[in-house]
């Protein structure tokens, strides 16, 4: 049943990133796939944010009609896992330490997308380096705050995700 | 609350499976970089024809929303715009009168010196569903696909000129590079002038055309028009009007952006023109 849940979310989290930048604008700059991937690795196994940040970022690449298919896939999908060895041997469940780890994981997915697309030669549009300093920067800003409510509104799905880090907690300390 | 071992066994094999699931995601790269045109994966195609129904639905909820909250704002504008509007409509009128009698004149003499009429395109309408999901691309998303006859790299225009053209097509969505993309190049000349060069997109709001040579003479706010020389946009579509105009330093032309006259970030309603590469025609009265 959790794992449905899990696929059910980041469907719909597919579905909202194709349907909100158009209307708000400031959603250009917050990659709900990441967020979810993020979520879920914090919370679960290597081997669950893994997969999660497989088929969130193969989605992505899907819907934003890119040339290039696996970039954020790769992305998504090592972030996912790294996240989820961190939080075997690190203690993350702290509110500030997650947001922490939104950030690093928002501006390495960035730097992955576009060294990729790079060495792809791909043309994509960097400008100056303080423009695309300013893009990563908003990106950065972005998914974190973003992260702030989405987290919450996400615990209140996943109430056993809370469960599931407590015993990370005391399998790290006491096992 | 302990792990079995079998589930042990698999998270110590853990790595060796994100090496095999990246190794094959670099393939995946390699793959579609080297077949820029390739088109969607079968996958992708399946996927999106799933999404796309559903993402409509909640544009047109959501735009609901949105529409009332500008709606609102915008009526407090509206007796304001409405009178020069009136002005716009009277003047347009006028223009168009003349026009009217121009083209009269123009068939006539067409028709005593033989020269065969423009082609009249086909077309049908499309909904923008979806638009900017990554910031890398400028992509957009439409409600009409195979089903509906639209193929691979067929352009999409509006009433004021073109937007972009169909890079995915899938049954009933297709997706659309814009021409402010900046791997998007169009075939265009300046339209007084016949100057041809190509126009690409700069990831923001403006494009740019190349390859006008730095000796000849371009004036701002010069119409721009496509030359077909693409195979891709008819010739004669609008495209734009040039914004500032300056010489390359680095290289024998001159750099010139241009400002699309399409609204092409917030379109929301678009035509797209039913017509493949063999039954574009180019414009043979061109300068390059």
């Amino acid at each position: 049943m959790q794992k449905v849940k899990t696929v059910i979310v980041i469907v719909i989290f597919l579905l909202l990133q194709m349907i909100l930048p158009k209307h708000l604008g400031i959603f250009r700059y917050i990659e709900l796939p990441l967020l979810g991937t993020i979520f879920f690795s914090l919370m679960r196994s290597p081997l669950q944010g893994m997969w999660t940040g497989l088929a969130a970022g193969l989605g992505k690449d899907i819907i934003s009609g890119a040339d290039v298919y696996g970039v954020n896939g790769f992305s998504k999908t090592l972030i996912g896992y790294c996240i989820g060895r961190a939080s075997l041997n690190f203690p993350l469940e702290n509110p500030l330490a997650r947001l922490g780890i939104v950030a690093l994981a928002s501006f390495a997915d960035t730097i992955m997308v576009v060294g990729f697309n790079i060495v792809l030669q791909q043309p994509i549009p960097l400008g100056a380096w303080y423009d695309f300093g300013r893009v990563v920067g908003f990106k950065v800003i972005g998914d974190t705050l973003a992260a702030v409510l989405l987290f919450i509104v996400l615990n209140r799905i996943f109430p056993d995700q809370k469960e599931s880090g407590r015993m990370t907690v005391k399998k790290r300390y006491y096992a | 609350m302990s792990s079995t071992p079998a589930k042990e066994k698999l998270r110590d094999r853990s790595h060796w499976l994100l090496a095999i699931l990246l190794l094959l995601q670099l393939l995946a790269m390699s793959i579609t970089a080297r077949r820029p045109d390739g088109g969607q994966s079968v996958v992708g195609n399946w996927v999106m024809t799933i999404f796309a129904p559903i993402a409509k639905v909640g544009d047109a909820a959501l735009s609901k929303v949105t529409g009332s909250i500008t709606g609102w704002s915008e009526m407090r504008r509206a007796a304001s715009e409405n009178v020069s509007l009136r002005e716009q409509v009277e003047q347009l009128t006028v223009e168009l009168n003349e026009k009217r009698e121009k083209a009269a004149q123009f068939d006539t003499l067409r028709t005593q010196l033989g020269i065969p009429a423009a082609t009249a395109y086909q077309r049908i309408a499309a909904n923008v569903i979806s638009r900017d999901t990554s910031l890398w691309f400028k992509r957009l998303t439409i409600d009409r696909g195979a089903l509906d006859g639209v193929k691979k790299n067929m352009p999409i225009v509006t009433a004021t000129g073109i937007v972009g053209r169909v890079i995915n097509v899938g049954a009933n969505f297709a997706q659309v590079q814009l021409i402010t993309d900046s791997s998007a190049g169009v075939g265009v000349m300046i339209q007084s002038s016949r100057l041809a060069g190509e126009l690409k997109g700069m990831n923001n709001t403006r494009c740019e055309i190349k390859y006008i040579p730095a000796n000849e003479e371009v004036g701002e706010g010069e119409m721009v028009v496509t030359t077909g020389l693409d195979r891709i946009y008819p010739k004669g579509l609008v495209v734009g009007v040039t914004e500032k105009v300056e010489n390359d330093p680095a290289a024998p032309w001159k750099r010139i952006a241009v400002k699309p006259t399409a609204q092409v970030e917030r379109v929301e309603n678009v035509f797209v023109l039913l017509i493949e590469a063999k039954d574009i025609t180019v414009e043979t009265n061109i300068k390059q």
